[in-house]
């Protein structure tokens, strides 16, 4: 008897209840994705207008890209209320320091804000992926991109979101031209020098292409482009300068302006 | 005359029936007691120059610390109580770096002197008991000189809490003699020497000793050389050419 009275299968019979654990779970992430790519004198940052959670579109139309000054945009993806609200703190931020300071935040400002910001909520952070695009103070376009927590770096281009697995590549190989070889004899390749035709093409295939193969991409995509002080539009407005089915505007300056233009890009994507 | 305000100078804030804050007021009196100071801007950048009373030939001039740094690009003179100007320039650098730590970029020289304008006002009965409170105002002002994307700047500040910007400004106990001769000789386009010669000058006129490099402090911020305190070599140069 005492063999088997420590048998495994002795009490093997008994129902048994596991604990069931209720947990407060503060995220949720509502896909999308987004992209920036810096040329010499000017920025593009775009992101889809999608918003969803699981397999139900919240929303066809949520801004996921947002002009905080003359020079600047931010694109956020990830937990949209956190996104909306990090961009809200944000905002308050560049308010208060006009206020003190008598200047708007330059870009490079803006983008170690947005770090502290960021790594001062590191143990309950806001889950958005964001990417800066615009302006920088010797007039280059310029990208930064973050993490959730603050990590930050300035790039030729960036991807992220949803579809960030599939349009990175892409960038990777058209924008860095990894996987690529010059011709023999000819120019070594420079990333980030792009003309905006080329850069808005490659924005459109990357939103067309990200909607046909992501589930969470599409409905709508809009495209930012800030331009450097003094330089051409004639790339960007007048007849055929744009790809059928795109409406543009020029936003105004906010403030008083110091000569940057920005412009809104609206293209439909599919809906399905 | 002083019997006559028993009632208003002692609260430090309490106002008197006209209007006045006796203790800030006694507290720019401080600084009339104090040693002169001077700054002069220039286009190339700002000069500082403040005497060093020497009371015993027994005192190591060098202890005497009246020209502080507060970032690369921005420093500060003072005059009156200067050990006041610790907690001062202690704020200034806190806040000079935590704007740099921040937004990736100097602080520009009228927000630092704002900032320590803020301080300059937060005296009184503490109201809760948080972090001990200034009991008083400070006895100091202070000539700040920095260099920003807006060009040299020179900001003077008081115990009220006041700044103003000036192109040259004396405080101290010479500063009305001393105001006159920097009014009479400033122009506009003065070099950085001008300048140099120029406060030590004013400086000689004031001072009760003879002028040496061993009572005398000079300093600069350049847009090259940012913030820096003349050595014993440069400033014996200068005073050399005093002499001349």
């Amino acid at each position: 008897m005492a063999l088997y009275h420590n048998a495994p299968m002795a009490h093997s019979q008994e129902p048994t209840a596991a604990p069931i654990e209720h947990r407060f779970n503060p995220y949720s992430d509502n896909g999308g994705s987004i992209l920036a790519i810096s040329g010499k004198d000017f920025s593009v940052i775009a992101g889809d207008t999608r918003q969803s959670e699981g397999y139900n579109i919240q929303t066809r139309y949520a801004r996921k890209v947002w002009q905080l000054t003359d020079k600047a945009v931010l694109a956020t993806n990830g937990f949209a209320a956190d996104g909306n609200n990090f961009v809200k703190r944000v905002k308050q931020r560049l308010e208060w320091y006009e206020h003190a300071h008598h200047k708007p935040m330059g870009l490079k400002s803006i983008a170690r804000m947005i770090q502290t910001m960021l790594y001062g909520k590191r143990f309950f952070p806001y889950y958005v992926y964001n990417i800066l695009g615009g302006i920088e103070e010797d007039g280059s376009g310029a990208v930064y991109s973050f993490d959730p927590v603050g990590s930050y770096e300035r790039e030729a281009c960036r991807a992220a979101g949803a579809a960030q697995s599939l349009i990175q590549p892409f960038l990777d190989n058209q924008i860095y031209f990894k996987n690529q070889q010059p011709e023999p004899g000819s120019q070594p390749f420079i990333p980030g020098n792009l003309p905006l035709a080329t850069v808005l093409s490659l924005v459109v295939d990357s939103f067309t292409s990200a909607t046909e193969r992501h589930i969470e991409v599409g409905d709508g995509m809009e495209i930012y482009i800030v331009m450097n002080k003094g330089r051409t539009t004639d790339d960007l407005l007048g007849e055929g300068k744009l790809q059928k089915g795109m409406q543009i505007e020029e936003l105004g300056a906010l403030g008083e302006g110091s000569g940057e233009r920005t412009f809104l890009v609206r293209q439909a994507l599919k809906r399905d | 005359m002083f019997l006559t305000r028993s009632e208003y100078d002692r609260g430090v804030n309490t106002f008197s029936p006209e209007g006045r804050l006796f203790q800030v007021e006694y507290a720019m009196e401080a600084i009339k007691l104090g040693s002169t100071t001077v700054g002069i801007t220039t286009p190339e950048g700002v000069i500082l120059a403040v005497e060093k009373r020497v009371p015993s030939p027994l005192l190591e001039s060098s202890s005497i610390e009246k020209i502080m740094e507060i970032d690369s690009h921005i420093g500060t003179a003072m005059s009156g109580l200067t050990a006041d100007a610790r907690t001062m320039v202690e704020h200034a650098r806190v806040t000079s770096q935590m704007h740099n730590f921040t937004y990736d970029e100097k602080i520009g020289v009228e927000s630092c002197t704002q900032a320590v304008c803020d301080l300059a006002l937060r005296f009184g009965e503490s109201v809760e008991d948080d972090d001990a409170l200034m009991s008083r105002p400070f006895g100091v002002a202070l000539l700040i000189a920095g260099i920003d994307e807006k060009g040299p700047q020179l900001y003077h500040t008081d115990p009220s809490g006041t700044f103003v910007r000036y192109d040259a400004k004396a405080i101290g106990s010479g500063s009305d003699a001393a105001q006159q001769s920097l009014q009479d000789a400033f122009h506009k386009q003065m070099t950085l020497m001008e300048a140099h010669s120029l406060a030590l000058k004013v400086l000689k006129q004031v001072m009760e000793e003879k002028l040496d490099e061993n009572n005398v402090q000079l300093a600069q911020v350049t847009k090259s050389k940012g913030f820096e305190i003349l050595g014993e070599n440069e400033l014996k140069a200068v005073i050399e050419t005093l002499a001349a």
